[in-house]
């Protein structure tokens, strides 16, 4: 009887001791943030985009030895990118997203994830003012394409953004379908045998492939 | 078993009666609710994203106090103590520092750059627009504040002459940045437009960084990084070349070299002038960057050219009204720059080195005419950042220069070196996000004057609105006399101008309005006096004359004006389109003039308007460009009163296309212009013959461009694959 009650204490009592395992409350609130950015559908608000985002920051601030809460956060600034109402409130959103690679960075340095991220807000930046800004995003695109595929050439996710840039380049200036479509199916073939490396882990990038491929012949 | 029910219940019960409802607000400094804002309790998962009134509402365990942080996407972070209890909690944010809502000063600058947001040039500008040919200097003379003067290099700016503007690389004087001039004909500037990621024009009241300049500096800054990969390939109607770069992690090389002769542009397009041995040049530069560490980048640029021009010009002094001109020029430069940063840039280090040598082997009929530089420069220069959101600095540097001066007169050979030193300090302070004020100090010693100056420098900038300010400017700018007056007058002085320019400026939505006013005031210029025992003598108005009389700094004049600007990149989906305008009233009595009088290179009216428009479906890129130049003044013997004649209007219609493709798999870009498509018959200005003794008028002989209409085609095929094409070089 003793010991259950001991037992039961502790248990109790677990939850609110900080221990070098991730921690019951992490668990439980990156579940709640990554539920709450797959149930997006379609085109998400930027209050929601914020909503999760603040959600990712908040988990960053106290868990400061992870970098997926950061990962996520920058994410979600990368969308708010592409839907703010001008060039400085996307830019302001990209700032904010740098922000956060820039704090996953520290905590992991070495990380094909985050070269994606990389490559992700310089695609967002250039989107924002294509021909004025081609010249300094581009390569900075192009660099993290290809740490991140150095790093890890079974993560699906560079030839995702590679592919899609491709899609949306018009041929003359080397991208369009015949560019794009060996890329996608690139990212599919290593879509079917990627294992996300742990259970937060990023898994995107499919569902921008798929609608994509249509366009392939 | 009842007890341990209860115990559970009891601790379930305290949790669940410890949760406490926190409510507030967070507002912007003027009270507007932020939605959006994250708002948490420090260390813990407890928190909330506000809503659209800016009103948040989370429950939490802690008890007593906490630290409540709140961020907001541009606004400052804050964290403050609050006790947790029902009283609701209103948190105001303050917005950051950013170019949109702090203050830039301005006045007297027009910028062209890619890393700042807000301003009213990007660099592709002055690759796409008609009727400036890719050539950075013809560009800038459609901006406010310059004026064309078509038959004599340089920028004129503000009342000033080409002499009284510089051209600066990195911090390093360009001592000749254009190609040699030929009599009466303008050449273009020897550097390539993509060689710089930024451009900073300024018309005046300008930095204390920068001296010997009376009235303008053009300030390049070179490209960090290659824009381009492998072998390229260019042929236009005159001119074949090659471009080779290449880059790896963390250094950078680029060469090119071409070959040009104006042989078949000229068989094509009808010249004016009476060639006898058409341009001919060639050369090639090399560009090396190295990046040690992080912070640190180590530039290298160097460049050779050689070419060789001969004419029969319009002469009025010479019997038959024309005369032979050779010209061989040998021209070289190089330099280089370290850059670098420390305490997490609150340092900065800007420093320099560079070298040119430049000589023309120049014959008129059979005398020689030669004439040669070299110049050495230094520079170093210190930046510290006093930290805070804004951007308060303190800057201080040093220049040195030695620079040697030669001249063949009618094979008579005059030189002198002249050793000159420089320092700086220049402050930039903020007053809140809406004020600034940038003030600086510069004192110059020149070896040659053997005179120290001090000049002071001042500016200042209100932001008006979000997207408005305005700014003024004062400043004090000497400048060492012309070579050719110190040859044989060494104790000239300095000559002085002093700028007021009231500026404002609003740029929203990709419309930008500036109105820019000036006063310039012109101080011991030098006079020179030709006649006998050192009084005026008669004017001669040959503009290639030496100046053989006695000389002194007596001479003073004026300048005032205003400029606009107008620039739309939004009305008209696709269709970029600006319009300048500048009017300037000077007069001057320096030089020979007898009297107070506005000289031969002022127009009082300058308009251009320049449209440009991307067709997307056919990857062309076309613009239009026509300029206005109301009549200058030009010397009529017959006229008794001093420069009262005007030259009839100058007005250019020109257009240009660029296109890309491919040639089998290799990017290539195409491209052609037209100048002058209304085969306007242009007047530049009138030289007339001298007072004949016969007592017979004398003869009036027009002065105009090369060629009318005219046209140029050309192509560019980049053969590496890894080859890209940026839109904006189009």
């Amino acid at each position: 009887m003793k010991t259950l009650v001991i037992t039961l204490l502790t248990a109790l009592l677990g939850i609110t001791t900080p221990t070098l395992a991730q921690s019951p409350q992490y668990k439980q609130a990156m579940t709640d943030a990554l539920t709450a950015m797959n149930n997006f559908r379609g085109q998400p608000s930027a209050t929601d985009l914020l909503t999760v985002a603040n959600q990712f920051e908040r988990i960053a601030t106290v868990e400061s030895g992870e970098w997926l809460p950061r990962y996520y956060a920058g994410l979600n600034y990368v969308y708010l990118g592409f839907m703010g109402k001008d060039q400085a409130e996307k830019d302001k959103y990209l700032d904010q997203a740098d922000v956060n690679l820039k704090a996953a960075e520290a905590i992991s340095p070495k990380n094909d994830e985050l070269a994606v991220l990389k490559a992700y807000i310089a695609q967002s930046r250039m989107i924002v003012d294509p021909m004025n800004r081609w010249q300094q995003y581009g390569p900075l695109f192009q660099s993290g394409i290809e740490q991140a595929k150095a790093m890890n050439p079974a993560n699906p996710r560079p030839y995702v953004l590679e592919g899609s840039s491709l899609m949306y380049t018009p041929a003359q200036f080397g991208g369009g379908a015949d560019k794009a479509c060996p890329v996608l199916k690139q990212a599919m073939e290593k879509f079917a045998t990627f294992k996300p490396a742990s259970e937060f882990a990023p898994g995107w990038g499919k569902q921008q492939v798929e609608p994509l491929l249509a366009k392939c012949k | 078993m009842n007890w341990i029910a209860l115990l559970l219940t009891c601790l379930l019960t305290v949790s669940a009666s410890a949760q406490t409802v926190l409510t507030g607000r967070i507002t912007d400094h003027n009270g507007h609710g932020l939605p959006g804002a994250n708002v948490m309790l420090r260390g813990t998962y407890d928190g909330t994203s506000t809503d659209s009134t800016g009103a948040f509402r989370f429950s939490t365990s802690r008890k007593d106090t906490a630290t409540l942080v709140v961020s907001y996407i541009g606004y400052e972070p804050t964290r403050q103590k609050i006790t947790i209890g029902p009283n609701p909690i209103s948190v105001r944010l303050n917005e950051l520092a950013n170019e949109l809502n702090t203050v830039v000063v301005t006045a007297g600058v027009f910028e062209a750059s890619d890393s700042k947001r807000m301003t009213m040039l990007k660099p592709m500008d002055i690759v796409t627009t008609a009727g400036g040919g890719a050539d950075i200097t013809s560009v800038m003379n459609l901006l406010p504040g310059a004026q064309r003067v078509g038959e004599q290099n340089g920028l004129f700016v503000r009342g000033g002459s080409g002499e009284e503007a510089k051209i600066v690389i990195d911090g390093m004087i360009v001592q000749n940045p254009f190609f040699s001039q030929s009599p009466n004909l303008q050449s273009r500037g020897r550097f390539q437009p993509f060689m710089f990621k930024g451009t900073s024009f300024s018309t005046g009241g300008y930095s204390a960084q920068y001296g010997q300049a009376l009235s303008s500096v053009l300030l390049l800054n070179t490209t960090d990084q290659n824009q381009n990969e492998g072998l390229g390939i260019s042929v236009n109607l005159a001119n074949a070349g090659l471009t080779y770069d290449h880059a790896t992690r963390n250094a950078s090389i680029s060469a090119t070299g071409y070959y040009g002769n104006l042989k078949p542009l000229f068989a094509l397009v009808p010249q004016n002038v009476d060639w006898t041995h058409v341009p001919e040049l060639g050369g090639g530069s090399l560009t090396y960057r190295l990046q040690p560490s992080k912070t640190g980048m180590l530039k290298f640029y160097g460049m050779y050219s050689n070419s060789v021009v001969g004419m029969n010009f319009v002469d009025p002094s010479s019997e038959t009204g024309k005369t032979a001109f050779n010209q061989r020029n040998t021209n070289i430069f190089v330099t280089s720059t370290y850059t670098d940063r420390w305490a997490n840039g609150n340092w900065q280090l800007m420093s320099g080195l560079s070298y040119s040598h430049d000589v023309d082997a120049t014959t008129y009929g059979t005398l020689d005419f030669g004439r040669g530089t070299d110049r050495l420069q230094g520079r170093a220069m210190l930046t510290r950042s006093l930290g805070g959101k804004l951007g308060n600095q303190l800057l201080f540097g040093t220049e040195g220069s030695r620079v040697t001066y030669r001249n063949a007169i009618a094979g008579t050979p005059y030189s002198l070196v002249d050793t000159y030193g420089a320092v700086f300090f220049e402050s930039q302070v903020y007053a809140g996000r809406k004020l600034a004020i940038q003030s600086g100090i510069r004192g110059e010693y020149s070896s040659v004057l053997n005179r120290f100056n001090l000049a002071p420098r001042v500016s200042m900038a209100y932001k008006t609105g979000l997207y408005s300010q305005v700014s003024l400017a004062y400043g004090q700018f000497y400048q060492t006399p012309d070579a050719r007056y110190l040859y044989r007058n060494t104790s000239l002085n300095y000559e002085r101008a002093d700028h007021l320019i009231l500026n404002y400026q609003i740029i929203r939505n990709k419309r930008t309005f500036r109105i820019e006013t000036y006063y310039k005031n012109y101080a011991q210029l030098v006079r020179e006096f030709t006649g006998p025992n050192g009084t005026l003598g008669p004017y001669d108005a040959n503009p290639y004359r030496f100046p053989w009389g006695q000389t002194n700094n007596t001479g003073y004049g004026y300048a005032k004006g205003f400029d606009l600007f107008w620039r739309d990149q939004q009305t008209i989906k696709g269709l970029d389109y600006w319009i300048t305008y500048s009017f300037v009233d000077s007069k001057r009595l320096f030089q020979q003039f007898p009297t107070l009088a506005t000289p031969s290179f002022i127009s009082n009216h300058n308009i251009a308007l320049i449209g440009k428009r991307y067709f997307e479906k056919i990857s062309t890129n076309v613009g239009l460009t026509y300029t206005i130049s109301t009549g200058r003044p030009y010397y009529n013997p017959t006229n008794p009163t001093f420069l009262a004649d005007r030259t009839p209007a100058v007005t250019n219609l020109s257009f240009s296309a660029s296109h890309l493709t491919h040639i089998g798999k290799n990017l290539t870009i195409l491209y052609a212009s037209v100048d002058n498509m209304l085969n306007t018959r242009n007047v530049y200005t009138y030289l007339y013959t001298p007072n004949r003794n016969d007592g017979s008028a004398p003869t009036r002989y027009a002065v105009g461009p090369a060629s009318y209409r005219s046209f140029f085609v050309g192509g560019i095929v980049m053969l590496s694959r890894k080859a890209k094409v940026d839109v904006r070089q189009l």
